[in-house]
């Protein structure tokens, strides 16, 4: 896959606090911009263009001085040269950016409970659970959004099984979204009595019920690691919302891709509300259902 | 029944148990499988194997499934190498409009490539070769498109294939083109869409 943030919608001022590159003293030339950029886009997938050349720059400021590199091209070999890759995890982590909330994009939750989970066992020959994969998790608000929804809205859960697994690049998101602990801003759309009978008041804010935290699996995976994604299969549903559209052609085609063998026959994904597949894609059928627009993988083809 | 529960130890996304080794000669026996899921899988892990793009080329022309047929194009794409490209080449000559766009949409992800190669494909002698020709210029992240296309515009004598370039040098045309634009009005005097299309142009000079 290939995260390219090359314009995230919101960014995570006040979330992470990073140093100014005046701060530091440390500065990075157009020349090594570039050269960082070509190199994270082949490990990673993301691209950032031009116009995040003061973002990628603070990042790069904060982690040379941590890691105590001293200078860019100290910690360019680094990145680089890490057998165990842990640096260039950190500034994965550092480099993407999270922000979501409960219920965000309701409408989807809506089509997947009235739409597209009654289609699903309609046509289900075997009692198998019913599997759907988040990706990217985030801090977890989307997976436990729709464990949430299926609880609530969904009279089918009390007769099939469902697995939820979410997936993120970042490692420590993935941490935060297993802990389950969320702000007041976070859970703002949540009706009142869902919010008392799923979450338990926190001094910092609310944190998800055990019970919800051990429903959704939370993995690590790079979409553009062929090797993470290939034990990515059977998947009646995918979330995948906001996240192609910060790629670039290759790599959306390529995450299409994958999506469509860790799909079933006939399984769908959600993207979010202003992407959509046709440009990278005609692989998949649209389908248009009451609440969404959703795109499915044929079921004639095997 | 309900959601299930995981046990934060244990992974439930596990590697499963290969059913044939997956080494360069194995992925190419699995790019002629029966199952097309298999083939695609075979596309994709052919990427890591040396000296692949003749195998993964003869296979995109004989591949029926456009799902497989997808992954290989991707799998080109990220070799890019001359034989990818002349495999995407040939499939500009195709018959079936599907493998050409698909040709065209590889090619256009492929600018250090296709670009030693281009005056050639803009120079072909059959017209629709050079018209596709230009409809790669249309997405190819390259500096010298622009002066592809005045070359276009200044020599060819096919009227489609000057009204496609024209069309082009409307979005990605500078000052550099206005000359050539001229000429070429002069030269399809009698045809009103080129003239037309280059007094359009020519409006949207990007210094003009």
């Amino acid at each position: 896959m290939s995260p390219t943030f090359a314009s995230p919608p919101t960014w995570p001022w006040g979330v992470y606090v990073t140093p100014e590159p005046a701060e530091t003293g440390i500065t990075i030339s157009e020349a090594d911009f570039q050269k960082f950029r070509e190199f994270f886009y082949r490990k990673t997938g993301i691209q950032f263009d031009s116009s995040k050349r003061y973002f990628v720059d603070k990042r790069l400021a904060e982690r040379i001085e941590a890691t105590g590199s001293g200078s860019f091209r100290g910690y360019f070999m680094l990145l680089r040269f890490q057998v165990n890759g842990e640096e260039l995890q950190a500034l994965t982590n550092l480099m993407t950016v999270n922000e979501t909330y409960f219920f965000r994009e309701e409408y989807q939750f809506q089509c997947l409970v009235d739409s597209l989970l009654p289609e699903i066992v309609a046509r289900k020959i075997d009692r198998r659970p019913i599997r759907i994969w988040v990706m990217p998790s985030s801090s977890g608000e989307e997976p436990y959004s729709i464990a949430i929804y299926l609880l609530e809205r969904w009279a089918g859960i009390h007769r099939w099984d469902v697995e939820i697994i979410a997936s993120d690049i970042d490692t420590r998101i993935l941490a935060q979204a297993r802990q389950g602990l969320y702000s007041h801003r976070s859970v703002q759309y949540l009706p009142a009595d869902y919010l008392q009978r799923y979450f338990k008041r926190r001094a910092e804010g609310y944190q998800i019920c055990d019970d919800l935290r051990q429903s959704v699996e939370f993995t690590r995976v790079n979409l553009s690691e062929r090797a993470d994604t290939r034990s990515y299969r059977d998947f009646d549903v995918i979330f995948c919302r906001n996240l192609l559209i910060y790629f670039d052609d290759v790599s959306r085609k390529t995450a299409t891709e994958t999506f469509y063998d860790a799909l079933k026959p006939g399984g769908f994904i959600c993207l979010g509300h202003s992407e959509s597949m046709s440009r990278s894609s005609s692989l998949y059928k649209v389908r248009k259902f009451p609440s969404a627009i959703v795109y499915q993988r044929p079921l004639e083809v095997s | 029944m309900g959601l299930i529960k995981t046990q934060p130890t244990v992974e439930s996304v596990t590697e499963e148990v290969r059913k044939h080794p997956r080494d360069c000669a194995g992925l190419l026996a699995q790019l002629i499988d029966p199952n097309p899921t298999v083939r695609r899988w075979a596309a994709r892990d052919l990427a890591d194997c040396p000296d692949i793009s003749a195998a993964l080329v003869e296979r995109l022309h004989q591949e029926a499934d456009i799902s497989v047929r997808e992954v290989i194009l991707t799998t080109l794409t990220g070799l890019g190498d001359a034989t990818s490209v002349a495999g995407l080449v040939e499939c500009l000559r195709s018959e079936d409009a599907a493998r050409r766009n698909e040709a065209i949409e590889a090619m256009r992800q492929l600018p250090d490539a296709v670009a030693p190669i281009i005056r050639g494909l803009l120079a072909d002698p059959d017209p629709d070769v050079r018209i596709f020709a230009v409809n790669i210029l249309e997405s190819l992240c390259h500096p010298e498109v622009e002066r592809w296309l005045i070359e276009v515009i200044d020599r060819d004598p096919h009227v489609n294939v000057c009204g496609a370039a024209v069309d082009l040098l409307g979005e990605v045309g500078s000052g550099a083109a206005r000359e050539s634009l001229l000429r070429l009005k002069a030269r399809f005097a009698n045809e009103p869409y080129i003239r037309f299309a280059a007094d359009l142009a020519l409006g949207r000079l990007r210094d003009a």
